[in-house]
């Protein structure tokens, strides 16, 4: 291992996900984001020496949308740049490769888009191979489906398994402000919602989001000026894994399993059950589970709490909700974390994902203290 | 933490207006096995894959790297999707680099391709913006005023663009690998059909299917491996806000911004004087006088008549695009990766047919959105 | 199956046609500027720190990054800084070639709008040419771009290159 920086959030901010916001466009949502995580930092853009973005074209709806974002991103005079096509989790991960280069000591890192104005079933079936998979008319709901299936009978989980678990999310997004769903749903009530694609129910389903997100690294010197609790990273690991679904096991996830063994390995922890809070970018309770158990994490124990903020479940927006889990293990350790703040929180996972079925997966391991001497 | 990275592989495909004898993903391996090949390894000595392309829209397949993990040679393994517009393939290696010098890797695949046939190039380019009028007729379109504004601040005479037409088809004529070689007259350029007033057909790139690979090694891993590497001295890509009151973009700010970076990071103070030969990313023939200006190689003003003298030209002071470059071969995405692999090929010495003799220093550069998106390097033949 | 060499028969293609819906918002500043098209108005934008005007408006200034919190009326006629005359078509338009697309800097705006300039021939129209909206007549606006109709020449002397080309 190679000597590294500490690298820690020092900030965070995010539009409360809607359905739909009619008054602003993608740009302006995110101008907002980025003017209140520099103001949580107490530092004007200038200071800000790197600037990495997620967000993909197809849900723009057009090419080239992410130019748009430089506008409201602070670029005058030009400032170092990269723009990734993903989840912009994944956009944290870059920067804080880059971070690791000193090269920069700090980095916006914005994600943005708004699904409302396309039809994400129908887009994001086009991330499947255009000669056979996206062919048939496999949408992620039905590719969820299948994975939960394969979950459901290698495990013996049952439907109501499904709805217990929605259920507490769903508790759990009622106590964070900026989650979608804030209406509260018992297991019951969900177990009567219909089918969106057997064994789902759309009860077991984020609905349609969209917000903006921007959240602030800085390395060790600058980090501490800009934040009174940091959230140091401590480790982090990103894999993928092949795409077609006959050639994955996809009731399990290797790809978040080799991730997470390496994120701890970096972090010096055994066990993914040493932190205090996990937050997973799983967007049914079959991939929350799939996800506890390539990290080796019991998804119904009360320590580490899992998505205390709802988690995907209570709010999808994509191309972001990966870089809003990270946000989140953030505001948990930095005392942030308004109405569901887990108590004592010292140490934090985040996971992000996107591709059909877990494809690709980036693990961090977060900790109130730094990890390098 | 100032680790070094080199070039230790190169791998291009054929280009061609329609490469219709394999699919995406076997444009992609064909690239990937070549700098695989090249650089003496194989798909477990690769220890990250960086991807880059220019919009999904054309070719229809959303983060198409998904579908291609396999073909990548994936698997496992940590990947990033870059789409920079123009630039993306010179960001793809950039960020190739980045990996490499954190120490964490000891080799990344670099891997960027535009397979143009399978779209509409000329639709996915031009957008329907939501709440505009649609006026912009593909890239072509957008920066014809600039060479209109260019051809009028510098009163250049009309025949620099097609000059700069005529040379980089004789380049690419040197160039196996290029979409166009055949050769074409001043005659031919000057009466092709004008397109987009004032850029005429035979001074517009061609649309192609095509795929670059790089393989970036550590400083230790490159010693090790079978051939000289090119050393990366230097690279920077930066991006600027498009509707800023008065932004030149005829010599855009974050183009010199990026250029500075470059120059010092590699101790260049005259890049005229010190850079042997560049590949610089010239779609539309005029621009290469543009980009001579904003690069520093010359004053302000002063680029059209470099071309003018002929001392772009291979042999002469400063060869540009000894490939062929983007006038002769433009798999979009791809496009990018493909001038910084070529710098790197020429500061190895194996540029074959279109070697610059002695070339020791070489720039890559690639820019893209509104003239936005710059990323460049410096490689060079020693550490 | 042989598994000497790759097949000689073509690849065979898989044609796909892709038709996905968009809805897009327009954000509450270009709902005004577009509300406004129809009273022959043209709004744009000014940024609380330099005061310098966004048309169409925008919400932040990407020069100073503060917020444009000023919607202000601009001319409808400027001068043209740079143009190109397009002659091939695009799918999906129907604009008659050949047309000149040139970018209008409005007076009273400090950047440029694209505009297509008619009622002249394209190779009459001049970097620094005065232009003005031709709007579609009382009644028939719509609030859309398709409000102004083209731009056309005024007549009035040319703007010297000196003035306009820092904001082409």
């Amino acid at each position: 291992m190679p000597k590294l920086r500490n690298v820690a959030v020092v900030g965070f901010a995010q539009a409360p996900i809607v359905a739909r916001d009619e008054h602003r466009i993608a740009t302006e949502m995110l101008y907002e984001q980025v003017r209140a995580a520099l103001a949580q930092c107490g530092v004007e853009r200038e200071a800000i020496d790197y600037q990495a973005a997620g967000s993909a074209d197809y849900l723009d709806g057009r090419p080239f949308g992410f130019v748009a974002a430089l506008d409201v991103m602070g670029s005058w005079p030009a400032k170092a740049d990269l723009h990734l096509e993903m989840d912009a989790s994944f956009a944290a991960y870059y920067a804080w490769l880059r971070i690791q280069t000193g090269d920069s000591d700090t980095a916006l890192v914005c994600g943005y888009g708004k699904t409302s104005e396309g039809e994400p079933e129908r887009v994001l079936n086009l991330q499947l191979d255009p000669y056979y998979q996206a062919a048939i008319g496999l949408d992620p709901t039905s590719t969820a489906a299948l994975q939960a299936s394969a979950w459901m009978a290698r495990t013996g989980a049952t439907d109501r398994d499904l709805a217990a678990l929605a259920a507490r999310r769903r508790a759990a997004g009622a106590r964070n402000p900026d989650a979608q769903l804030h209406d509260p749903a018992s297991a019951e009530d969900l177990a009567q919602t219909p089918w969106a694609v057997e064994p789902l129910r759309r009860g077991y389903l984020p609905p349609v989001g969209e917000s903006a997100v921007c959240l602030v690294l800085a390395a060790e010197g600058k980090a501490e000026k800009m934040c009174d609790r940091p959230a140091w990273i401590r480790g982090v690991d990103q894999r993928i894994e092949l795409q077609t679904l006959g050639g994955r096991d996809l009731s399990r996830s290797a790809g978040a399993k080799l991730a997470t063994e390496r994120a701890l390995a970096m972090a010096g922890l055994a066990r993914a059950a040493e932190v205090d809070v996990v937050e997973l970018c799983a967007t049914t309770p079959a991939e929350e589970c799939i996800l506890c158990e390539a990290m080796g994490l019991d998804a119904a124990g009360a320590r580490p709490a899992i998505n205390p903020s709802g988690g995907p479940l209570a709010g999808n927006p994509l191309m972001m909700t990966g870089l809003i889990r990270l946000g989140e293990a953030f505001r948990q350790l930095a005392g942030r974390a308004d109405g569901h703040g887990v108590a004592g929180a010292r140490r934090a996972i985040a996971h992000g994902a996107q591709g059909h079925c877990l494809q690709h997966n980036v693990v961090w391991v977060l900790g109130d203290e730094r990890r390098w001497t | 933490m100032s680790r070094q990275a080199a070039v230790v592989g190169v791998g291009q495909t054929q280009h061609a207006s329609r490469r219709a004898d394999v699919s995406i993903a076997g444009l992609v391996r064909e690239a990937v096995d070549r700098a695989l090949l090249d650089a003496g390894l194989e798909h477990r000595d690769i220890d990250a894959v960086v991807v880059g392309k220019a919009p999904d829209m054309l070719e229809g397949v959303m983060q198409p790297e998904q579908f291609l993990a396999g073909a990548l040679g994936a698997h496992l393994k940590p990947l990033i999707r870059v789409h920079t517009a123009g630039s993306v393939g010179a960001s793809t290696a950039l960020a190739a680099v980045t990996h490499v010098r954190t120490g964490l890797f000891e080799r990344v695949l670099a891997v960027a391709f535009e397979k143009q046939s399978e779209g509409n190039a000329m639709w996915a380019l031009s957008p329907n913006l939501p709440f505009t009028q649609p006026l912009v007729a593909g890239a072509g379109g957008y920066f014809a005023p600039y060479v209109r504004a260019y051809m009028a601040r510098t009163k250049c005479p009309p025949h620099i663009g097609p000059m700069t037409a005529v040379n980089a088809r004789q380049n690419g004529g040197r160039n196996e690998y290029a979409h166009l070689r055949e050769p074409m007259t001043l005659d031919d350029v000057m009466n092709s059909p004008v397109l987009w007033d004032p850029i005429r057909y035979g001074e517009t790139c061609p649309s192609s299917d095509g795929a670059c690979a790089l393989v970036i090694a550590s400083e230790e891993a490159a010693l090790r491996g079978p051939r000289r590497p090119a050393w990366i001295r230097s690279g920077a890509s930066y991006a600027e806000a498009m509707w800023v009151p008065g932004r030149d973009q005829v010599s855009p700010r974050a183009g010199k911004i990026c250029a500075k970076a470059v120059y010092e990071g590699a101790g260049i103070t005259n890049p005229w004087k010190e850079i042997d030969t560049a590949e610089i990313y010239v779609p539309f023939a005029w621009f290469e006088a543009m980009w001579l200006e904003n690069l520093g190689f010359c004053d302000p003003g002063e680029g059209w008549k470099i071309i003018d003298r002929g001392e772009q030209r291979m042999g002469a002071h400063l060869p540009i695009n000894p490939s062929g470059g983007v006038l002769c071969s433009n798999p979009i995405g791809a496009s990018g990766m493909l001038r910084l692999g070529e710098a790197a090929l020429q500061v190895m010495g194996r540029a074959g047919a279109h070697q610059v003799d002695g070339a020791k220093t070489a720039l890559g550069h690639a820019y893209g959105g509104g003239s936005q998106y710059f990323a460049m390097w410096i490689v060079s033949n020693e550490r | 199956m042989s598994t000497s060499g790759p097949p000689k028969e073509p690849v065979k293609y898989v044609e796909k046609q892709l038709h996905l819906p968009y809805c897009y918002v327009a954000g509450d500043y270009k709902v005004r500027y577009l509300a406004a098209l129809k009273d022959k108005t043209i709004l744009g934008s000014k940024c609380s720190r330099t005061g310098k005007v966004f048309v169409p408006p925008i919400v932040a200034s990407p020069e100073s990054f503060a917020p444009c919190d000023e919607l202000i009326p601009v001319a409808d006629r400027g001068v043209v800084t740079t143009f190109c005359i397009v002659n091939i078509p695009v799918i999906g338009r129907s604009i008659e070639l050949p047309y000149v697309a040139a970018s209008v800097a409005l007076d009273g705006a400090d950047i440029s709008i694209y505009a297509l300039i008619q009622e002249c021939a394209p190779a009459d129209v001049r970097m620094g040419m005065r232009v003005e909206a031709v709007w579609k007549p009382d009644g028939e606006r719509q609030g859309s771009h398709e409000d102004i109709i083209h731009f056309r020449p005024t007549g009035e002397p040319d703007a010297p290159l000196a003035s306009f080309m820092h904001r082409l």
